[in-house]
């Protein structure tokens, strides 16, 4: 299982090997290679003894026969000599810091900010670190959080703090670190019947006002659109240790579909750390494509984009089961998707007094 | 001023007004209004002159006020233009626009240039009469016009502003300039002349001026920008006159200059007789009429081209016509029945009369090297290719199709290409869609040849200019507006040939660029990254820094051959450096080949390599025996070029292994221009008067055969 390594001198020995596969192959007169697994739906497998999906064992060489290739490995090089830079300097920084750092390291700068989280997240797979390892910092902020839990947080200050997230924040939550480790964060106690990931801040906001936590008893997190690692990582922790279950309720379409899949099974992107990152028995709620049709909610046509995403995901192996063959299969059949709010149709107050009653009941959660 | 005049009057079209000539169709000119305002006045018809204009005012180009301005500015332009152009004087232009009264759209316009002049005689006549210096029978390639001329806007001035308009003319042979102001009574369609003095005309740094004429009018109008403008029509202007040198001044006071790029007037052109495929039925009779030829045989072998003795006498047998029948006196269906054995419609024991082709000397091409230069100093652009077509001729009209395309980075890549259209030199700024240059344009498919273009259909899109110009005797309009060209099915498939032809230059351009960027590509990698790579390593590592040679080779695996063209500012030649690199892991060996503008008398010097010549503009060198990691040089310089004309050379090779960043040379195709080239020695020999035409150019490695473009790349690249 992958872990923190936590270990300055063995990331470091990591770092080098990556290093070394390319000194050696310019002394032995061939290219430059970096050996990588593939980063493709391609290459994910379910992990029966994690539960979630990870990456699977087909391998790609990045050489550096072409520009492009090349580049990437010596910007490679760079973030290496930067990390270690920063671990012997007892230092760490955003990578948003590294793009800007970057500018210094001509010819091997990075040309837009995907490039340097993308190598980020290279060297963690092929390294087996994580990005904590190398002292870099995500940019994203962390979700928002409404319930009957009570976490401590380290403040700057180095006390520990006392939080609940619903007596002691005003309406818009508790807002999650970036860091949601136990150095940083401790779960205290709770006492919520399940955890509900909502994907949009106006339906978050929605249920807030009516008090829907409170009187259905629960912790309701706002995910910000494809969720955060520690918004993941948080509820990882919150299912795992209080044993809570965990449900998803987002909008209608293959991208939401996604986000659910990253959620449960680990996302395609950092299926190196899905052990880490994924609730395997997160539920999906809604809204599904039955929902759109059960509801009649007003619905807009897929657009081609939908249309490719949804026959991607057909044959995208966090999607085989049966249930969401059905879902996707409809959606594609109905050529429509509705949002979450489009449940406003009825009302106001139709989501908490009709549609999550209903929907949790057939979950066995209310 | 020496437009086509057909009469309608002689057509039998008699007593018409002006507002009925508009419904004829095939009146093709508004002279035939000129003439009939000539014909109301001598006939001292009491229709006010200004009736007259306001009544046609749509198609002497006034229809509008930000049209009026661009007219006016097209008239003085294209008179001095072609003063210039008769005199043998190089143009130099000067155009002036200034808000005289903002609230009233009051334009004040001044239009100098160094043309011969005007005798103070002849002042009255050219700006006050709507009909002047024209010739009956002459055919030939000429400006046209696009209302009654100068004195339109004489006329427009008075009639808008009440004002006379200000000329000042000086010939070489008198010591002083007239000044004087013409006016019009347009009861009388007459010139009124005031305040007529000679002055002593001096030029802005108190020289005296030599030659020339200046008009200053005052005029209702709007100046406006865009794509229908007076900049416009100037940039225009100048891009098919590279031998003007014309100066602008905006209401702003922003001063436009277009330079100079060749000193090089256009070609003389001859005047022609009409060719009997071309000719109407009124044009029939009046020629009839006013000839004095008492036979009919002599009056057809004389007065019109392509008509020898013997076809005169089939042409007389098919019409059942005797030879010696008097012009004059041949009744209206006598007249008919030639001009049906013209056409073919009689024949002569079952054949058609055998009618030799109009000469196609009498038309002025711009040239392809020209357009090159024109199209250069307005767009700042990388390539240009151009194509002008050998003249042909339809329906007894010779005429001639050139193209040029422009190809670059200062265009906007996402909007349609600008479309450059011009007749007879002068550009056509209205009515884009409807014109035949336009709909041979969106005939191509260019996505075949690196533009975009919607459904492979209309203007494509990308940072590009498409030039194209239509030189001919007869160049017919869809309307009296002079906007747009009419549909016609041989006019139309050499403009879509020339289309093609240059299309495949462009296409092949962006190859070569494509290519050359990959090479670059591989040239960065192994000189800076790959070093950069060892060298960051080893720091990491703390191992020394690793030799590349091995990792280059398998890298690379090819060999490349990097080749510069450059304007050297210091030497005024054109530099040429070519390099070849073995990075294989064998000994190679190859004759390199390059093209270069021999055709256009550039000289190769400074080659130190030596080499041979292989073929007329084809140079060709031995490299033996190039080891691995080993790199070849080949420079030399041309010299006896301008700047800009030749910014790419192609470099071809003969070898086994394939060469990046050159092309296999086609044998076949070296033979083609080998067996061309003794083709043009000899037709140099026979006539030596016409060798300008004679010659293909072999400018960028093309050779024009019968089918178009073929290359040393061999066939259709």
């Amino acid at each position: 299982m992958m872990a923190r390594v936590n270990d300055p001198e063995l990331t470091k020995q990591r770092l080098h090997l990556v290093v070394e596969e390319m000194y050696d192959r310019i002394v032995k007169g061939e290219p430059p290679t970096m050996t990588l697994p593939v980063r493709t739906k391609n290459n994910i497998g379910f992990d029966k003894k994690l539960g979630v999906y990870k990456y699977g064992k087909k391998r790609s060489t990045r050489d550096a026969t072409s520009l492009g290739s090349a580049k990437n490995l010596l910007r490679a090089l760079h973030v290496v000599e930067f990390i270690e830079e920063m671990i012997e300097a007892g230092k760490s920084s955003t990578l948003r810091e590294m793009y800007y750092i970057s500018e210094a390291w001509g010819l091997g700068k990075f040309g837009s900010q995907n490039e340097s989280n993308n190598l980020a997240e290279d060297l963690e797979v092929v390294t087996s670190c994580l990005r904590e390892d190398f002292k870099l910092r995500p940019e994203e902020d962390g979700a928002r959080m409404i319930g009957n839990v009570t976490l401590m947080e380290l403040n700057r200050k180095g006390q520990w703090m006392t939080i609940n997230a619903r007596d002691d924040v005003g309406d818009s939550g508790y807002g999650l670190p970036y860091n949601v480790e136990i150095e940083k964060i401790q779960l205290k106690e709770h006492d919520v019947k399940f955890l509900m990931a909502i994907e949009t801040g106006g339906m978050f906001d929605r249920l807030v006002e009516n008090g829907f936590d409170e009187e259905y008893n629960c912790g309701l997190i706002h995910l910000k659109g494809q969720p955060a690692r520690s918004t993941r990582r948080i509820m990882k922790r919150m299912n795992e240790e209080w044993d809570v279950p965990v449900v998803v309720f987002l909008d209608g379409d293959p991208w939401s579909f996604r986000i659910f899949a990253s959620i449960a099974y680990g996302a395609i992107k950092t299926a190196h750390i899905s052990e880490y990152l994924a609730t395997p028995s997160a539920s999906y709620l809604g809204i599904t494509s039955d929902d759109i049709l059960a509801y009649d909610l007003p619905s807009d046509e897929l657009s081609k984009k939908d249309i490719e995403a949804l026959n991607a995901e057909l044959t995208d192996p966090r999607f085989a089961d049966g249930w969401w063959q059905d879902q996707i299969n409809m959606m594609l059949e109905i050529g429509q998707k509705a949002e979450q709010q489009s449940l406003a149709k009825y009302g106001l107050d139709f989501v908490t007094d009709t549609y999550l009653p209903e929907k949790l009941e057939e979950m066995g959660l209310a | 001023m020496n437009a086509i005049i057909q009469e309608p009057w002689a057509m039998g079209l008699g007593r018409l007004r002006p507002d009925v000539i508009r419904t004829k169709e095939d009146l093709g000119g508004v002279r035939h209004v000129a003439g009939i305002a000539e014909k109301m006045a001598s006939n001292q018809k009491q229709i006010a002159i200004s009736e007259f204009f306001e009544k046609n005012k749509h198609f002497l180009g006034f229809d509008s006020l930000p049209r009026s301005i661009i007219t006016a500015v097209k008239e003085s332009v294209d008179n001095s233009l072609d003063a210039c152009e008769e005199a043998r004087i190089l143009p130099d232009i000067k155009v002036q626009i200034t808000k005289a009264d903002l609230k009233k759209d009051i334009l004040e316009l001044t239009t100098e240039d160094n043309g011969p002049g005007i005798p103070q005689k002849s002042i009255e006549k050219v700006f006050g009469q709507l009909l002047f210096g024209s010739r009956f029978h002459a055919i030939r390639q000429s400006r046209g016009q696009q209302g009654i001329g100068i004195t339109g806007v004489v006329m427009y001035s008075q009639l808008t502003t009440g004002k006379p308009t200000h000329v000042l003319s000086k010939i070489a042979s008198e010591p002083t300039a007239v000044s004087v102001k013409i006016g019009l009574d347009t009861r009388k369609n007459k010139a009124v002349k005031s305040e007529q003095t000679r002055i002593i005309w001096e030029n802005d740094d108190l020289t005296m001026k030599e030659h020339g004429v200046r008009v200053t009018t005052k005029m209702k109008g709007k100046y406006q920008r865009g794509r229908q403008s007076v900049f416009q029509y100037l940039r225009m202007t100048s891009i098919v006159n590279p031998h003007a040198e014309i100066t602008f001044v905006d209401p702003d006071g922003e001063i436009y200059h277009w330079p100079r790029v060749t000193e090089k007037l256009p070609r003389k052109v001859d005047a022609i007789k009409p060719h009997p495929h071309g000719i109407e039925l009124g044009q029939l009779q009046r020629m009839c009429r006013e000839t004095s030829d008492s036979r009919l045989s002599v009056f057809l072998r004389q007065n019109f081209s392509g008509v020898s003795m013997r076809a005169a006498k089939e042409l007389c047998e098919a019409a059942e016509l005797d030879v010696s029948t008097k012009p004059k006196s041949m009744k209206p269906d006598d007249i008919r029945a030639m001009l049906e054995a013209f056409q073919g419609e009689r024949d002569v024991g079952g054949k058609v009369v055998k009618l030799l082709s109009p000469p196609t000397n009498c038309l002025s091409p711009i040239e392809e090297m020209l357009i090159k230069k024109g199209l250069s100093k307005t767009i700042d652009s990388k390539f240009i290719s151009t194509m002008t077509r050998a003249p042909t001729v339809s329906h007894g009209n010779p005429f001639q199709v050139e193209v040029g395309l422009i190809f670059g980075d200062g265009m906007a890549a996402d909007k349609p290409v600008e479309v450059l259209r011009f007749a007879n030199r002068v550009p056509l700024m209205y009515q884009q869609g409807g014109c035949l240059l336009t709909k041979s344009i969106e005939s191509v498919d260019w996505r075949q040849y690196g533009l975009d273009q919607a459904g492979g259909r209309g203007v494509p899109k990308g940072p590009a200019a498409i030039l194209v110009h239509l030189a001919s005797t007869n160049v017919q309009f869809t309307s009296e507006a002079k906007e747009a060209l009419s549909d016609n099915e041989v006019v139309f498939e050499e403009t879509r040939k020339a289309m093609l032809e240059m299309g495949r230059g462009l296409r092949k351009h962006l190859e070569k660029k494509k290519k050359m960027a990959k090479t670059r590509e591989k040239f960065e990698l192994i000189n800076d990254i790959l070093p950069a790579i060892a060298e960051k390593s080893a720091a990491i590592l703390e191992r020394p820094v690793p030799d590349l040679a091995g990792s280059i080779t398998k890298i690379m695996s090819a060999v490349i051959c990097n080749e510069t063209t450059t304007w050297n500012k210091e030497t005024k030649q054109t530099d040429v450096s070519i390099t070849l690199f073995n990075y294989t892991s064998r000994a190679r060996s190859y004759s390199i080949l390059v093209n270069w503008p021999e055709r256009s008398d550039g000289e190769m010097v400074g080659n130190e390599r030596g080499g041979r010549k292989e073929a007329m503009g084809i140079w060709g060198w031995k490299v033996e025996t190039l080891e691995p990691g080993e790199k070849a040089h080949i420079q030399y310089s041309l010299s006896n070029l301008e700047k800009g004309d030749w910014t790419e050379t192609d470099v071809f090779f003969r070898g086994s292994q394939d060469v990046i960043g050159a092309s296999k040379l086609d044998e076949k195709m070296l033979e083609e221009i080998r067996r061309q080239e003794q083709i043009l020695v000899e037709a140099d020999k026979e006539m030596p008067a016409d060798k300008e035409e004679a010659q293909p150019t072999f400018d960028t490695g093309v050779v024009e055969g019968d089918t178009g473009q073929t290359t040393l790349f061999g066939g259709d690249v």
